[in-house]
Order: C-alpha cells, then sequence, then structure tokens
C-alpha cells in the first residue's frame, strides 16, 4: 500500500509497534525527543537498561579495538536489545551535523551502518529505523526527516510534523528543567556565608561521559562524596555557550564541543575548579581539551580520560587531590594554614 | 566580507576597548553632573579690575549662558555627551574575552612585501603546491626537504598525545617551514578533525613564539569562491590576479590528474622492473620536469615524456602477478613517510599496486552519491571524509579479484574505524585477505616488515594453491 501523494518517504515500515532505543551517546542528549516523537505517533519505546560492565564486555566484543569507550558501550545496549527480542526495529539516526560549524564526531553519521554492518549475516540481526540530519550539505533537516520517518511509519505528514512538534518542545522543556534546577543551585551556594560554601565544580564533559554509570558517573559521585556542589556543562545556558564558542573559536567544528568549551570560557570565573573528562580516544576531546588548557591557564583544570581499564583507585587519588588543591587555594596557599 | 561564522563576533571586544582608552583621558576629570561646582561663583574669574569693561560684560553673558545650559540639563536623565565607562559608574569590568587565536592585523595594500608561503608535506603533492603557490597566488614556495626523524619528534613533542598522527606529521612540517623562513601557512579542512587543524596548529605555533599567517580554509570552506580569493587576497597577496589565477588553478588540477594517473601506472609496474631502480629514478626525473613546469602546455608534455619513458623500462611482469588494493585514510594511505613506505616496500616484494585514495579521486572527481550507489548493501549514509572511497574501492579490488587488501589508517582515526566493520564483511563475503594497519608516530619500521611479510607470504601461497 503505498500512497502516491506521498513526496519520498513511503510507509515502509509501518507494521513496526515497538521501537528500541540504546541508552547511549545522543539519546543522552535527544533521548526526550526520540522517546516522545515514537509514544505520539502511537508506537510503544523500550529503552535500555542503565551501562554496566556486561554493556561493556558485550559492545567491546562486537567493536574494533580501537573504537572509544562511549562507542562501545553503544554497542553493548544495541546487544542488550538485540537479546532481550522485544522491539521490531531499533531506532539508530546517522546525526551528522546541525549547520556550518555545528557538527558530531563522524560516530555518529555512521552509527546505522556500523550496526548494520555488525550484525550483517545474524540470525537475530535488528531491523534498523533510521533518519538523516544533515544541514549543511545536503539540507536535510532534523524536522524534514522526522516527518519522512513519521510517514515511513504510516502516519500522515501532519500527524508526524505534530509528534514532531510535541517531541522538539518536551526536549526543551527536560533541557530547561534541567537548566534551571542548575541556576538554583547556583544561587543558592552563592547565599550561603562564605565559611560554609561548598566547593563549587564544573565538570565539562559530553553528556554521555558526564552521565554514563560505566564512563564519568562514578567521578561525579565522588565529587559529591567530598561535599562539591557539581554544575555539568549539559546544564548551562547551551545558546550562550555556543555563542561564547564562536568568540573563542571560530572553526570549531563540533556543536557539543561548542557547548563545553562555551560553558567553561561562561563559567570560570564561578566555579572554583573544572573538571574535563573524556572517553578515550575521543576525537574531538583530544583537541578541544587543548584548546582549553591552552587558553584557560587561570581556571583550575583536571583533565580526566576516562577508558575501560581506568582503576576507581587511580581516579578517586586524582580527584581527591584536586579537591585538596581546590580547599588549599580557596585558604589561601598550603603553607599557612588558618 | 566577514569570515566570522556568526556577525557579531569580535565587534563587543572593539567596542571595549575603544571606552577604556577614552576612560583613561577622562578620569580625573569631575563628575559633569556635579552641576553646583560649574555654576559661575565670580570669585575665580580670570578678569582683573582694569579690564576693559566690555570683555566683563562678554565674560559675563558667557557665564550666564553656561548656567542657563546646566539648569536646562538638570531635569534631563539621558546620557550627556561625555565619556565614562562602566568601571566608572561602579560596575564590575568587562570580562576579557577569551580567543584561541588572536586576529592579526590586515595586511596594508600599499605595503605589501613578496610573502614566502609553505604548504604541509602530501605526498609528491609539493609539485602542485609549489605551482599553486608560484602561479595562482604570485608569492614564493617554501620548498620542504624530505622529512627526517626530527620532523615528527618535532611534532609530537608540541601536541596532545591522542590527536592523529597527521596532526603530528604536520604540525611538524609547519615548524620546519617556519625554520626555513615561511610567512604564510597554508592548512586544508575536511568533515573530521581535520577540520579543526588549522587553526589548533595555529595556536600551538604562535604560542611556541611563531610568527606567521595562516590561510585557513577552514574558514572559508562551504562558501562561494569569492570568499577563497578575499581570504587569499588577505593573507597572502592583495594584488593577485583573478584571471591569471583561474587559469592556475585549472593548470593545478590538471597537474594533479597527471601525477596520479603517473603514479597508477608506476605503482602497478614498478615492482617488476629487471634493473633495479629504473622506476624510481624515471619517476625522480619526472618529478623534475614537472616542478619546472610554468605552463598547461608544460604539465601535459612532462605527462606524455613520464609515461613513455616509463614504459619504456624493461619489466619482468609474470601473467598472474601478486595483486594488492590499499585503501584507507585521507593522509595516511597517501603520504609515504607517514606509512612507512608501504607501497616501497611491497614493490619490493614484487607486487602491483593499486590505490584509488588520491587527490583526484577525492577531491577533483569525488562525487560522495555515486560512490555510495556503488556499495548499497554496505552504507547507507556517508560515513565520513573517505568512508564510502574506502568501502567501495575495497569491493572493487575485491571484485577483480585482487589477492589482497590493505587498510591504512592513522591510529584513532574514527571515520576508518568506522569503516572495518564494513571492510570485515567485504573480506568474509568475496574471501579476501585483509591487514589492517594503524600507523602513529611511534609505529617501528621492523614491526611494519615482519607483518607485511607475513601477509605477503599468506596471499602468496593462497594464490599458488
Amino acid at each position: 500500500m503505498i500512497r502516491a501523494d506521498l513526496k519520498g518517504a513511503v510507509p515502509d515500515c509501518a507494521d513496526v509497534r515497538t521501537v528500541g532505543i540504546p541508552r547511549a551517546l545522543l539519546w543522552w542528549r535527544y533521548g526526550v525527543m526520540w522517546q516522545t516523537f515514537f509514544e505520539q505517533l502511537g508506537r510503544t519505546v523500550v529503552l535500555s537498561g542503565e551501562s554496566d560492565a556486561s554493556s561493556f564486555e558485550r559492545g567491546d566484543a562486537l567493536s574494533v579495538d580501537e573504537c572509544c569507550l562511549a562507542s562501545k558501550l553503544y554497542m553493548g545496549h544495541v546487544e542488550e536489545l538485540v537479546r532481550g527480542g522485544a522491539c521490531d526495529a531499533l531506532f539508530i539516526p546517522s546525526w551528522a551535523n546541525e549547520g556550518r560549524f555545528l557538527g558530531f564526531c563522524t560516530k555518529f553519521q555512521a552509527l546505522p551502518d556500523i550496526v548494520n554492518n555488525t550484525y550483517y549475516g545474524r540470525r537475530d540481526a535488528p531491523r534498523v529505523l533510521s533518519l538523516l540530519v544533515e544541514a549543511q550539505q545536503t539540507h536535510s533537516f532534523e524536522e524534514d526527516s522526522f516527518v519522512d520517518l513519521g510517514v515511513r511509519l504510516g502516519a500522515t505528514k501532519h500527524e508526524a510534523r505534530s509528534a514532531y512538534k510535541k517531541a522538539t518542545v518536551a526536549q526543551l522543556r527536560a533541557d530547561e528543567a534541567r537548566r534551571r534546577k542548575q541556576r538554583e543551585l547556583v544561587a543558592k551556594v552563592k547565599k550561603m556565608p562564605q565559611a560554609q560554601r561548598p566547593l563549587t565544580i564544573l565538570v565539562a564533559a559530553h553528556p554521555y561521559v558526564a552521565h554514563d554509570p560505566m564512563v564519568g558517573k562514578p567521578v561525579v559521585d565522588m565529587l559529591r562524596d567530598m561535599g562539591v556542589c557539581v554544575l555539568f556543562s549539559d546544564a548551562c545556558d547551551a545558546d550562550r555557550a555556543v555563542k561564547e564558542s564562536f568568540e573563542f573559536s571560530p572553526t570549531l567544528p563540533w556543536l557539543v564541543n561548542r557547548e563545553i568549551v562555551g560553558s567553561v570560557a561562561n563559567m570560570r570565573d564561578e566555579v572554583d575548579g573544572v573538571v574535563v573528562m573524556s572517553s578515550f580516544p575521543c576525537g574531538p576531546d583530544s583537541m578541544t581539551n587543548d584548546a582549553m588548557a591552552l587558553r584557560m591557564k587561570g581556571v583550575p583544570m583536571l583533565t580526566l580520560t576516562i577508558d575501560a581499564q581506568s582503576g576507581q583507585a587511580g581516579l578517586e587519588t586524582r580527584v581527591e587531590s584536586f579537591v585538596d588543591i581546590l580547599n588549599y587555594r580557596r585558604k589561601g596557599g598550603y603553607l599557612h594554614e588558618r | 566580507m566577514s569570515d566570522k561564522p556568526n556577525g557579531q563576533v569580535g565587534a563587543p571586544q572593539h567596542a571595549a576597548d575603544a571606552s577604556e582608552g577614552i576612560a583613561n583621558v577622562v578620569a580625573p576629570k569631575a563628575d559633569p553632573r556635579d552641576y553646583a561646582a560649574q555654576l559661575p561663583s565670580g570669585n575665580d574669574a580670570g578678569l582683573g579690575a582694569d579690564e576693559p569693561v566690555m570683555l566683563h560684560l562678554a565674560d559675563f553673558a558667557g557665564r550666564a549662558l553656561d548656567a542657563l545650559d546646566n539648569v536646562k540639563r538638570r531635569g534631563f536623565d539621558g546620557p550627556i555627551a561625555t565619556a565614562s565607562t562602566p568601571q566608572l559608574q561602579g560596575k564590575p569590568a568587562k570580562k576579557s574575552k577569551l580567543r584561541l587565536v588572536n586576529r592579526p592585523p590586515r595586511p596594508k595594500r600599499d605595503r605589501h612585501a613578496r610573502r614566502k608561503v609553505a604548504f604541509l608535506r602530501y605526498g609528491y603533492y609539493d609539485i602542485a603546491f609549489k605551482f599553486c603557490v608560484e602561479h595562482v597566488l604570485d608569492a614564493d614556495f617554501v620548498q620542504l626537504p624530505e622529512p627526517t626523524r626530527r620532523t615528527v619528534e618535532l611534532g609530537s613533542a608540541n601536541s596532545n598525545d591522542f590527536v592523529c598522527a597527521p596532526f603530528k606529521h604536520i604540525l611538524g612540517d609547519y615548524i620546519e617551514a617556519l625554520e626555513l623562513g615561511a610567512d604564510v601557512l597554508v592548512q586544508f579542512t575536511g568533515p573530521c578533525r581535520l577540520g579543526y587543524y588549522g587553526e589548533m596548529q595555529e595556536a600551538i605555533l604562535r604560542d611556541m613564539g611563531y610568527e606567521f599567517d595562516m590561510l585557513n580554509f577552514a574558514t572559508c570552506a562551504g562558501k562561494p569562491v569569492k570568499e577563497y580569493v578575499a581570504e587569499c587576497k588577505r593573507k597572502v597577496n592583495p594584488d593577485m590576479s583573478i584571471s591569471a589565477g583561474i587559469s592556475g588553478m585549472l593548470t593545478v588540477f590538471k597537474m594533479v590528474e597527471c601525477l596520479d594517473a603517473y603514479n597508477d601506472y608506476y605503482l602497478a609496474n614498478a615492482g617488476f622492473e629487471v634493473r633495479k631502480g629504473d622506476f624510481a629514478r624515471a619517476r625522480t626525473e619526472f618529478f623534475e620536469t614537472m616542478r619546472a613546469a610554468a605552463t598547461r602546455q608544460d604539465v601535459d608534455a612532462a605527462f606524455a615524456r613520464g609515461i613513455a619513458d616509463m614504459k619504456a623500462i624493461e619489466i619482468d611482469k609474470p601473467a598472474s602477478p601478486v595483486r594488492v588494493g590499499l585503501v584507507g585514510e585521507y593522509f595516511t594511505a597517501v603520504d609515504a613517510p607517514s606509512n612507512l613506505h608501504i607501497e616501497d616496500k611491497l614493490l619490493a616484494m614484487r607486487v602491483e599496486l593499486a590505490r584509488l585514495m588520491n587527490l583526484t579521486n577525492r577531491n577533483l572527481r569525488y562525487n560522495e552519491p555515486n560512490l555510495r550507489a556503488s556499495i548499497p548493501e554496505y552504507a547507507a549514509f556517508d560515513d565520513g571524509p573517505t568512508s564510502s572511497l574506502t568501502i567501495s574501492a575495497a569491493k572493487k579490488y575485491a571484485q577483480e579479484g585482487f589477492d589482497g587488501i590493505v587498510h591504512m589508517k592513522s591510529s584513532g582515526c574514527t571515520p576508518e574505524i568506522d569503516c572495518m566493520p564494513a571492510l570485515q564483511r567485504i573480506g568474509r563475503e568475496y574471501g579476501i585477505p585483509m591487514l589492517y594497519l594503524s600507523f602513529d608516530s611511534q609505529t617501528s619500521d621492523t614491526g611494519l616488515d615482519t607483518r607485511l611479510e607475513a601477509f605477503y607470504d599468506m596471499i602468496a601461497m593462497r594464490k599458488a594453491r
């Protein structure tokens, strides 16, 4: 049943009732939007569980050795959904860029093909539901691509567009709620008397690094256990951060790194220190971490590169000594204990 | 004309500077709004009693007008025509702006000195770069000697550990070029980390204390050609001729095609020379004539002579030689010092080589959608800067019955890592052996030799069966 009035897209995926979404990589940024979109179209969304050691092991077995930790975890989440067998298809978009100098790591472009090629020939190979977001050259804009996907799922163009709009609103609301919470936290800390005020540390990292239990979350928990008030670069004002990043570096190609660099630049006077976290070996971070270290010399900065072998103890030592240094610094130096 | 992605970059900085400058001048002055202090009192009149009456009258009239003016302003809260800064009004000073690279001042057209331009080292393309500098940009070209161990050591010492190897090689090239007197460095752009090479390297080199201009095409990528021209005029030569530039550029493209076509024949046949060194000698000679070319006719003549000379070399090529296809990343697969001269090593084992990855196929004739159309089973999307070319080349070699494929990339190159599941599938489906090589600045020559020998033995034995 192919409808002639639709340009391009045909409802070839109308039979997909349950959509699986791996809880990894861009899910941390767009998860609310994706989930709302499918739910608006009457689909059931199955999310993989939180990352754990087994997701890493499964992902590691499926990935090329040199892949970064976060992308190995992604394959682990895909495998979990495939083994679960509850989904008709997995949603794996190809997310290249949202405009000039607003790109993503090339990994996100290639994900659907990586999954297809990795699972090719296996009896349980998943069906992949995908779309392209590439604004710069092919002008495949997010909205059009989602509308096309909606049509492929059997909805009318109108239904698909309204589902997409609701999905973006839901995502905006969720982002704004996180930002408001962080703003309130900052305001609360500022009101406290100087002596009781906790250290404020900005965690500057990709969302899938900062919040994933197998990557950066242990570090965040460590900081919180030491009584530190933790702020996240992805809960800062993103528009202001991107604007600031264009000031800092006109040709920086990646959007999320723009948000990280920009929020560090904006917040550098308001926080006591910055923890920069990357998953090993992150391509974009390998360059922007250097850029920050070159120009933000006055800001106490701890750079952590997290791989699967990072021992918890080693991380703890580094984080503890960083917090100690910040505490001493606040007191006015090591020698004059007051 | 702005080379900045959003219009307001730079402007606030300028405004802040200007107002600070004025603040210094007016700071000691009394607050202009302290009107009482400015009312005429008569006591401080600079006129003695013996002055003419007319002068006293004029003085009085002037003061009265001043006083009226002040009284008129009393009810006016708007800005008064006098300089003031946020600091004077008790507001905190504006945050200093962070910039990775501070923009150098614009050169003055009438004070232009001929500039020395250096490119990065990239295989044999320095010949085309030289032509481009001399005939398009109309500047002097800094010819870099063969890279040494020192080049990559300089580059690695000044860059982050886990940036990709080409970054380190190119940074080393730039340092050597600056030591040789270059004052403009040229960097390209691409849809991966390459897009950020230019700005990062400029920041690192400036921090090291070098002074130069960076012709960074990342600033104008995706914009109309006139932006490129404007950038070249700004950075290299304000008097550059457009018409000569266009015809020069066409010759550069022709030259690149000739160099690549020559190289294709070289790779296919140089392994079977009867007298050792014949091909290498012919190639050096060809490069020399090509380097001396000044016109399109020279380029064509050099190519015709080069190919004829090479075809005249005696070879003993078996009817069915061992054939290996080379695929991989833009820089590492092409630049011999970066891949530890893998082509020479394989040619010495009497192997016929083919490599589709070159500037002709990746830049001049690159049609990504069409390439992808030839590999629909492996790639539904454009997976990265060279992914479609890598996968389609591998498939082509597999279909043409090559004996093996060598995949080369710099270690940590994300787009090429993402090609590997597709390449592994091609290997399985066509039963063709694949050798995956990752190069970084520490890769050892002996380690590579061992792996190549083992790979060669394996494919030669498979062929003999």
